[in-house]
């Protein structure tokens, strides 16, 4: 299966998550997910760039599609202070995005956050 | 008149339409938060809409919100009217898009679709994929696609909501008793209380439902008696609901 990596950058504004939203969506649902999790990836992609958006310092946020063997993993990248977790692991937020996506973690570099979430296609036989 | 001023004048008046009732104290309430109204009112003023019926709409928020307000949460009323408010200002952009700007064909497309989605949910034992769904209906997946976007942009109070669905029908299903739903969340997410008290029922339902129970929407969909794009719909302005309470507006 040929692996896809979609990008797109928007300004890291409040109306341009929109977007970021139905990107997701477009990518998810052509990907064989099914309805419930193209709209959980779309949620939870919304949450992820709401809280980068909170804590961004920077002019644009990133997000990277890609299709990976288990699923589609999605990076969204914003500028952000040193030190700045992004997310409260004890947030509601986390909880929502613990129950959206399969997979979650935030890395930090370079005055870069990075939120990476992760939804794995279910098998032929409709087990997850 | 002074933050202080106002919100103490606002716990009395409160005070006192709960005594009485009188439709007066409830106006003079709704004249005092005016500004608040006018301010978020303001945040939308670059879509093309008059001020004025902005904050008309928002004012419809404003009452419900008075309407609403427990005086024993300890809450500030205008942090406690602020998402009713938007949420208000934010679903007439929306009813006002749908009717104008979706074509018929995909309005129709999208009820169709959403009989086949509770079809093929049934048969398959979960929610059916985009391919799926459009073999079963005899049309492309781009189709598809366009239809299901289409369907997410807008209000489910839209007179031309595609859902299908009785929108104001009284919800079927086992009713979850109040007990769980505050043990669950007022633990954990004690800020959190004071917005689900202003959801309606079906709404406190779905976010129980799909986050603390773990439930995916097509099985609430079937437990509920609507459609999965519905409570897609709803579970998406539910959570903006909840952000919009929890800390001010994303908007820059």
């Amino acid at each position: 299966m040929p692996f896809d990596l979609v990008t797109v950058t928007v300004p890291a504004t409040a109306n341009h998550l929109a977007v970021l939203r139905t990107a997701v969506g477009g990518f998810a649902a052509r990907d064989q997910f099914t309805l419930d999790q193209v709209d959980d990836l779309r949620m939870a992609v919304e949450e992820a760039a709401v809280q980068l958006l909170r804590h961004s310092r920077g002019e644009r946020i990133t997000m990277d599609v890609e299709t990976t063997g288990e699923g589609v993993e999605v990076r969204l990248t914003g500028n952000v202070a040193d030190d700045d977790p992004v997310i409260d692991e004890s947030s509601f937020s986390w909880t929502i995005l613990r129950a959206l996506a399969d997979d979650i973690r935030i890395e930090s570099r370079d005055g870069q956050a990075v939120i990476v979430l992760a939804k794995h296609r279910l098998d032929v036989d409709g087990a997850n | 008149m002074i933050n202080e001023d106002r919100r103490a004048h606002t716990k009395e008046l409160f005070l006192q339409l709960r005594a009485t009732g009188d439709p007066a104290v409830r106006d003079e309430l709704a004249q005092l938060h005016l500004p608040l109204v006018e301010y978020l009112a303001k945040r939308f003023k670059d879509r093309g809409e008059p001020l004025d019926d902005l904050i008309q709409v928002g004012s419809v928020g404003l009452l419900k919100a008075i309407d609403r307000f427990d005086l024993e949460r300890e809450v500030e009323f205008s942090t406690y009217a602020t998402p009713t408010i938007v949420g208000e200002l934010k679903r007439y952009f929306r009813d006002k898009g749908w009717a104008i700007r979706v074509p018929r064909r995909l309005q129709e497309l999208s009820l169709r679709l959403n009989k086949l989605v509770a079809q093929l949910t049934q048969d398959l034992g979960r929610a059916p994929t985009v391919p799926e769904l459009a073999k079963a209906a005899g049309v492309s997946e781009d189709e598809v696609l366009e239809a299901l976007e289409s369907g997410q942009a807008y209000s489910t109070t839209s007179l031309d909501a595609p859902s299908g669905d009785d929108e104001d029908a009284p919800m079927r299903g086992d009713r979850i008793g109040e007990e769980d739903m505050r043990l669950d969340n007022l633990e954990y997410f004690a800020s959190l209380a004071p917005l689900i008290e202003q959801l309606p029922e079906r709404e406190r339902t779905i976010l129980y439902l799909r986050f603390f129970k773990g439930m995916t929407q097509s099985k609430i969909a079937d437990q509920i008696g609507i459609s999965q794009m519905h409570v897609s719909r709803l579970l998406t302005r539910i959570l903006e609901f909840l952000r919009e309470g929890m800390e001010g507006t994303t908007d820059r």
